[in-house]
This record gives C-alpha cells, structure tokens and sequence, in this order.
C-alpha cells in the first residue's frame, strides 16, 4: 500500500481497539453500574494501552512526528472538546431534570452510581471521538 | 483544484528520489510527502522552503497559488 501507516496512526489505531475492547463490554453487555468495573476498566487501560504502545515502538523503526501529526492531533482535541462539552450540557440537563421534575425515584447510592456511570462514559466517548476524527483526518485533505 | 498545487512528484523524479530520502531530508514523515503530494496537505511555510532547498529549486517552482482554488 502506498500510504502504510505510520508511527502516530499506528498507535492511534492500537488506542482504539484498546478503549473498544475495554469500555465496549461495560456499555454495552453488562450494563450495570458499578465503582468497581470504572476502576477495573482503568487499569486494564493503562495495562493494554503500556503494552501495544510499547510494542509499537518496538516493531516501529521510522518513529518520527512532524507538523501534519500535531495539527492532526489539534483537530482531534477540538473535536474531543466539543464531544465532552456538548455531552456535559446534556448531563447537566439530565441533573437537573432528576433534581427538579423527573418522578424517578432512586437511592443516593444509586443516583452517585448512576452519574459515576453517565459521566464516565461522557469521557470514553470524548476520548473515542478524538481518536477517530484523527484517525479520519490522516485519511482525508487538511 | 487545490488553492496550493506543487511539483514536488516531478521534480523528486528527475533526481531519482524517492518520497522517503525526501521526508528524511527534510525532517518530516513519508506520509506526509506522500499527502503534500497527493495536494491533501499545504505544508507550513518552513517545510515548504526545506522541500525547495533540498530539490535544488526556487520556491514557487516547487508550490504554486491558484487564488481561484479551493482551500
């Protein structure tokens, strides 16, 4: 292939399927809220991401990152900005209508689990964003 | 049409060069000659004069401004 990957897209990939693979079980099939899983996931996190990042580094001899990559890396925190902004307004809402005028009744323990879990995501959601709108971006005209 | 075009493609080929012992040369990655190239990336004004010196050739013979051309 005339454009293969290089060192930043490499371990931008390998950041995805690490978050993909870790935050994807916990949303998705075991939907449950728990302090434990968040600190769970956390860990395995930091684990996978030392352990494909390092190899990458390994297996990569050309480790170079030049002005494209930053910019590239700009426009991945912006969108991850605007991502963990947005969704913060919709939290704040969903707070609010909890506190004021929703008739769903919960325990305090619940309702910190419940926001533990939504803001949580909020974060693995702004971080994917980031990823993938840099991911595109390496594939599309600056 | 891009607003900034370039030759570099051309000119790399007249000196037998291939897009990585440019990148190398000019201190960035193959993927981004690869994408300045392919008119995907404007470099800054700093890789685009080292592109130059390195191929040996004025400024605007490597780049040009199309007014006309989108961003």
């Amino acid at each position: 292939m005339a454009t293969n990957l290089s060192y930043r897209e490499k371990t931008l990939y390998a950041s995805l399927a690490a978050e993909l693979f870790v935050y994807g079980p916990y949303f998705f099939v075991h939907r449950q809220n728990s302090v434990n899983k968040v600190a769970g996931m956390i860990i395995a996190i930091i684990v996978l991401q030392t352990i494909l990042q390092s190899l990458i580094a390994v297996l990569t001899r050309n480790r170079i990152t030049d002005e494209r990559d930053r910019l590239i890396e700009l426009r991945g925190y912006r969108a991850g900005y605007l991502t963990i902004a947005s969704l913060m307004v919709v939290g704040l809402g969903l707070l609010w209508f909890h506190a004021t005028v929703g008739h769903h009744q919960m325990e305090n323990r619940m309702i910190g689990l419940h926001f533990l879990s939504v803001f949580f995501g909020m974060l693995v959601i702004a971080d994917i964003t980031k990823t993938a709108t840099q991911l595109v971006a390496y594939r599309k005209a600056l | 049409m891009p607003a900034i075009r370039n030759q570099i493609r051309e000119l790399r080929a007249l000196r037998e060069m291939t897009q990585q012992e440019l990148a190398d040369r000019v201190g960035v990655t193959r993927q981004t000659v690869i994408a300045i190239e392919q008119d995907k990336y404007s470099p800054s004004l700093e890789t685009a004069f080292k592109v130059a010196i390195v191929l040996g050739v004025p400024l605007e013979q490597c780049f040009q401004y199309d007014p006309r051309g989108k961003r």
